[in-house]
């Protein structure tokens, strides 16, 4: 009796650890191609053995049509490199979280999407996370490297080696304003009398006086910070001209001051939204309610971009200052090869195809002709939103392989080009500092800045009360401790890459 | 409780209802707001903010989620199965070792007991935890991913042990004397009379399970299997962190008119809320006996 009942248990427990042993897809270990060994260029296509490639990267949100696109992408690799890929798009919001966790945990991947704002790039490279790159680059890539400038190139180094490829596009910043064109046209404003930022004083006036309704000038809190480039200063704080590389705390230079004077005077004068200290983001909520916003990437076509994100209202740019690029500009989109992939050298020939076939590229970029997207003319596409692909083109490679999306001029690829390569390099370019020694200061500073930035940024409180009170916060929070370790770094830096 | 309303009076009663009627409100009140907002049309919103009627009545939030019922529909379906699954296993679970702890009889009580309650205070980390899902079970991209973590919970296992061992032995005894062996013992006689903590912690499960999220985020990568809380926190959390980091987004150039809007937002959080809150009522009467653990009940 009791033993009947007792085998019944059993087969429920063998049952359950049958179920659970089923229903995950094991991947069938690939053979290792060329481990160990030094690597050899192949050039003959049948000497590759069939190998899967895993390829994680950030997506909006994951398209219903997501296995067709692979299907038609495994159709070309196969046919090039002999491998398939797994296509395995995780949305941004999820992305950081679920990497690092396959990451710590030695999942077997092989391409991965790497930047400095989401599963950070930096911090992954100390980690180990990733393969070094220099030799596979040679080796297998050598189109790629090619056709990205030796700066941005540079700004992916660490201790010599690289660790991820860029995915080429913008690398550039440039500082300015954007005007409602509808408004500059009624006012007959003369956006060539704009130099600096204070010149814009006469627009925001007559919008204030004559179009009630209408935010002159739209702020948003977290969005807006002080721009060093705008007022001679590189992004570790030393002054442009500056042979000695003297690192200011940029929050107690005068220049710092003047700014938040006249942003304040502004606010007073209404010309400010009186919400900017809170407000997240421009959104569709205020689409054609303001007439002026501060731009921090004018690339060419940008106006395009932003009449396609803002309700389709037009906007005059004015640039405040010329293209600089800066080593965060240079790493906002990579791909990086995991140390726990078994075929390192297949990974990099894969992203050399993607960075080299337009075909590929454009397929991952834009899904398929005529169900996802049309054509306008050779360059330029259209793309259905509701189409069932979409993604975004800076994840996969080289943007400038790619088509163009509706509203940039054909010219657009060019431009940006042209820019990159003719950008002002900052004079501490390339250089990042080492927080592990100031660490809690570190985190200290940034959680008052996020408390006191928004709100003097904004203009929502006076300057002459508060900036004191701000930097006396800052010295408390360490940051002369940082100040000197930066400093320090700086110098080492200098003297090593010859500056001095 | 008659007895405490009439040691209260009437000044009293309506204090104490009173109270309980503000917190009451304070409930509900976030809710209806989100039922409005996803009934407006979002023009008025923008113009006129959130309010707890629908200025501008509109389903359009609906239809839009309708459009495609295909992925809401199977999201639906992958939460309800792994409620329905999980509950009902988690259940068996914890009463069958509940009951085993909780007999006086059993050698090794004690120290399975602390068996039990050692993972209660410590847990191994998220990437050990990680690492035994995915390498050792093999569970990525299963429905097990999220079933399994969730069967066990040392702390419903001691309330299901504390209400266990309020049952008199001699009960065990007697149908031990008429000749029922030791399931029959727990199936027809132990599990009857639990029905109270039953229900209870069957409700927290389903909760849990219907809640779940974190897991799936982990595990689920292939879009047929993704549970319905999942598909809302994505879209949200992608937009919150877009939104953290538009500095870096405005050079790369993301068009966020691809996102759903806020009605379209809300309705979905009406969608994964909603069936909870019908299942609830009924669940109420049990909730008084199950949780009063260690008080006496008449």
């Amino acid at each position: 009796m009791l033993k009947r009942k007792f085998s019944i248990l059993w087969s429920i427990v063998a049952c359950t650890a049958l179920l659970t042993a089923c229903s995950g897809g094991g991947t069938p270990p690939a053979d290792n191609a060329g481990e160990g060994t030094a690597p050899v260029a192949e050039t003959e296509e049948e000497g590759l053995a069939p190998v899967e490639l895993i390829w994680y990267y950030g997506i909006s949100q994951v398209p219903p049509d997501q296995q067709l696109i692979e299907d038609e992408v495994n159709k070309i690799v196969k046919e090039r490199i002999n491998a398939t890929v797994k296509l395995q798009p995780i949305d941004f919001g999820s992305y950081t979280t679920k990497l690092n966790t396959a990451s710590a945990a030695g999942e077997k991947f092989d391409l991965v999407w790497t930047a400095n704002w989401a599963f950070n790039y930096d911090e992954n490279v100390k980690k180990g996370a990733f393969l070094a790159l220099n030799e596979l680059l040679d080796t297998y890539a050598p189109k790629t490297k090619e056709a990205i400038p030796s700066f941005t190139w540079d700004a992916t180094k660490y201790q010599g080696e690289i660790y991820a490829v860029p995915n080429y596009q913008t690398v550039t910043s440039r500082y300015g304003i954007s005007l409602l064109k509808s408004l500059v046209d009624k006012y007959g404003f003369d956006t060539a009398s704009v130099k600096t930022l204070a010149d814009l004083e006469p627009f925001l006036k007559q919008v204030k006086d004559n179009e009630p309704g209408m935010i002159p000038l739209m702020l948003t809190g977290p969005g807006t910070k002080f721009e060093p480039f705008m007022y001679g200063y590189d992004d570790s704080g030393v002054k442009l001209d500056d042979k000695t590389f003297k690192t200011n705390l940029l929050e107690s230079t005068p220049e710092y001051k003047q700014h938040l004077e006249l942003i304040r005077d502004w606010f007073e004068k209404g010309y400010i939204n009186e919400d900017a200290s809170t407000v997240k983001q421009i959104d569709s909520l205020y689409n054609g309610k303001y007439a002026a916003s501060l731009e921090s990437a004018m690339k060419p076509g940008y106006e395009a971009e932003k009449k396609l994100n803002n309700g389709g209202y037009d906007v005059v740019g004015i640039p405040l200052t010329v293209a600089t690029t800066r080593r965060t500009s240079n790493i906002t989109t990579m791909t990086a090869i995991s140390r726990t992939s078994e075929n390192p050298e297949r990974a990099m020939m894969l992203i050399e195809l993607v960075n080299n076939d337009p075909e590929l590229y454009n397929l991952l970029s834009f899904g398929m002709e005529g169900k996802h997207y049309t054509k306008l003319d050779d360059k330029t596409v259209k793309v259905d939103p509701n189409g069932g692909y979409t993604a975004q083109n800076w994840v996969f490679g080289n943007v400038f392989n790619g088509y163009l999306v509706e509203g940039q001029a054909a010219n657009t690829w060019e431009e940006t080009k042209k820019l990159n390569e003719s950008a002002y390099v900052q004079p501490t370019f390339g250089f990042q500092l080492d927080d592990s020694a100031v660490k809690a200061e570190y985190a200290n500073i940034a959680a008052v800045k996020a408390e006191y930035e928004p709100l003097l940024m904004t203009g929502t409180v006076d300057p002459a009360k508060y900036l004191p009170e701000y930097l006396e916060k800052l010295k408390n929070a360490g940051a002369d401790k940082v100040i000197a370790e930066l400093q320090k770094q700086l110098d080492a830096w200098a003297a090593e890459n010859g500056k001095k | 409780m008659e007895v405490y309303a009439a040691k209260l009076g009437r000044g009293g009663q309506i204090v104490v209802n009173g109270f309980f009627l503000l917190l009451s409100a304070c409930i509900v009140a976030p809710f209806v707001l989100i039922v409005s907002v996803s009934l407006t049309t979002e023009e008025k919103l923008y113009e006129l903010g959130y309010s707890f009627f629908p200025r501008g009545f509109s389903t359009l939030a609906y239809e839009y989620l309708f459009q495609s019922p295909g992925v809401i529909l199977r999201a639906y379906g992958n939460t309800v199965f792994v409620t329905l699954v999980g509950t009902l296993l988690g259940l068996l679970l914890t009463a069958l070792i509940g009951y085993v702890i909780s007999r006086r009889d059993y050698r090794f009580r004690s120290p399975l007991t602390v068996f039990v309650f050692i993972p209660m205070m410590f847990s191994g980390g998220l990437v050990p935890f990680y690492i035994l899902m995915t390498q050792y079970l093999h569970l990525k991209d299963s429905l097990w991913a999220i079933v399994l973590p969730g069967l066990l919970s040392p702390f419903y296992v001691l309330i299901m042990k504390g209400f266990m061992g309020k049952i008199p032995y001699e009960l065990v005894e007697s149908a031990k004397m008429d000749g029922a062996g030791e399931w029959r013992i727990f199936f027809r006689l132990v599990v009857p009379l639990s029905t109270p903590a039953l229900a209870t912690l069957g409700l927290f499960m389903a909760f849990n399970y219907w809640n779940e999220w974190f897991n799936a985020l982990l595990f689920i990568n292939d879009d047929t299997k993704v549970p319905l809380q999942l598909l809302l926190v994505r879209i949200m959390n992608t937009l919150d962190f877009l939104r953290n980091n538009s500095e870096y987004i405005q050079s790369l150039g993301i068009n966020m008119s691809q996102f759903p809007n806020e009605s379209v937002r809300m309705a979905l959080v009406v969608l994964v809320a909603g069936p909870m809150m019908f299942v609830f009522p009924f669940f109420q009467k049990y909730f008084v006996q199950g949780l009063t653990v260690g008080s006496l009940k008449g």
